[in-house]
């Protein structure tokens, strides 16, 4: 009479235990779909690009016109070095072009009366011409008087001579006519000269404008620790500005479910500044590429394997770049723990 | 999107259960309202975490109703249905509060 309750008892407990696995079962199947279709990270950072400021030139910072923590906007002057030997190089290359400008002038001169000499030298083998024809012609003339008798053979020599002499002084003014024209030459090295200490003119210049940093975007100042009187050498970062015009956060995502990222997709931030307010945001783009411990080595050297008999192996995960949407910027600081959810929560609605 | 959070004097004022759990539950969610991860003492503790400590409440909670109100003696395979149990609710909490 005892057992038929009991069996039934046990009957109902069994349907009972295997519907609540089963559900336990199907419901955790679904849930676990669900949390890898809707990728999520809890160990995200909020991100934003920063400029590590430096002037390309060096010297005394004088003037320093913002303090850590400040917001400065783009082209607000920021510090200023010491000019003075950038002005004085600036007016020690503007005196060098000066010289060289003058002596362009000089050159142009100079070629100026060097082309006068080339002409007289060219004259000169003329007059030197005429006379050679004229004393050809005298020898010309006289040659028969002589063989005839009419005149002395000291007349006719001396005509001979004078030819000669005429023909030597046609060579000698014709090579001296070459020779000027030749030393005529041209004002290519003055002007080269010239055009050199130009741009030594501007790149002092430039460098005198460097001395003068002004922002390059608008941002935060952060990590400035000096005061007016540091010496800089060139290119030594004074301060890095976080730019605040774009603002990121970068969530990791295992390999796994990197499938079910899409560019564009809509995600929730919470920046844990405030937990409670979520930021819209959209992804961006995905990381293509992380350096792996098991792929590391140097360069132009073997491949560093190590020996392993793992049976696990961790995911790895990419960094996914997600970009916001403007928010209350006091939830925004570069490296705050972020918690980040693709494809829903309470700013994808 | 949840339903926006009810003010406290509701919940002060109401008198039959059905409210009262309703309230707890909206504050409950209020509380849970925001990021699925929760500072305790300086670290942040995931939701799923969160939802295992339900879970397991929720079974020593049943285990204790049922034995109660005499529900134990109908069951068997007690471990694998209160653990069962618990799996759903923590499912259950995580979907209605946490999932997508």
């Amino acid at each position: 009479m005892k057992r038929i309750p009991v069996s039934g008892k046990k009957t109902v407990g069994i349907i009972i235990a295997f519907l609540c696995v089963g559900t336990a079962a199907i419901f955790g199947v679904h849930v676990s779909h669900e949390d890898s279709a809707h990728p999520s990270s809890d160990s995200g950072s909020i991100d934003a690009e920063m400029v590590h400021v430096a002037s390309t030139v060096g010297g005394r910072l004088k003037e320093l016109n913002v303090s850590v923590n400040q917001h400065v906007h783009k082209g607000d002057i920021l510090y200023r070095l010491d000019s003075e030997p950038y002005e004085l190089t600036v007016r020690q290359a503007q005196a060098n072009l000066d010289l060289a400008s003058a002596e362009v002038e000089n050159q142009t001169r100079l070629l100026g009366v060097k082309t006068s000499n080339a002409a007289s030298a060219d004259e000169q083998v003329v007059r030197a011409r005429t006379n050679r024809d004229l004393a050809a012609r005298t020898v010309q003339r006289l040659q028969p008087l002589a063989g005839k008798s009419y005149i002395p053979w000291q007349q006719y020599d001396q005509a001979r001579v004078a030819l000669h002499d005429a023909e030597v002084s046609l060579a000698q003014s014709r090579n001296q006519s070459a020779a000027a024209t030749t030393a005529i030459g041209d004002l290519k090295s003055s002007l080269a000269a010239r055009d050199a200490a130009q741009t030594v003119l501007d790149l002092a210049r430039y460098e005198l404008r460097q001395t003068t940093v002004k922002a390059p975007a608008d941002g935060y100042v952060t990590s400035l620790r000096v005061k007016a009187g540091e010496v800089l050498a060139p290119s030594q970062v004074l301060f890095t500005l976080i730019a605040d015009d774009e603002w990121y956060a970068t969530a990791n995502i295992r390999e796994i479910n990197l499938s079910a990222v899409r560019i564009g997709d809509c995600v929730t931030v919470y920046s844990m500044i405030d937990r409670r307010t979520p930021i819209r945001g959209h992804v961006q783009s995905i990381g293509w590429g992380v350096l792996s411990a098991d792929s590391a080595g140097i360069a132009r050297s073997l491949p560093i394997v190590p020996r392993q008999m793992d049976w696990v192996h961790v995911a790895q995960r990419f960094p996914v770049r997600i970009q916001l949407e403007k928010t209350n910027p006091l939830l925004l600081r570069l490296g705050a723990t972020a918690t980040i959810e693709i494809r829903h929560g309470a700013a994808c609605p | 999107m949840r339903p926006p959070c009810p003010p406290l004097p509701v919940c002060r004022y109401s008198a039959s259960l059905r409210p009262g759990i309703l309230c707890f539950l909206a504050t409950a969610g209020c509380s849970l309202r925001g990021a699925p991860s929760f500072p305790i003492v300086g670290a942040y503790f995931p939701d799923w975490m969160l939802c295992g400590l339900i879970g397991i409440a929720t079974t020593i909670g049943l285990r204790v109703l049922f034995l109660l109100t005499g529900v134990d003696t109908v069951l068997s395979f007690r471990l694998f249905t209160y653990v069962a149990l618990g799996v759903v609710a923590a499912l259950t909490v995580w979907t209605l509060v946490f999932g997508p």
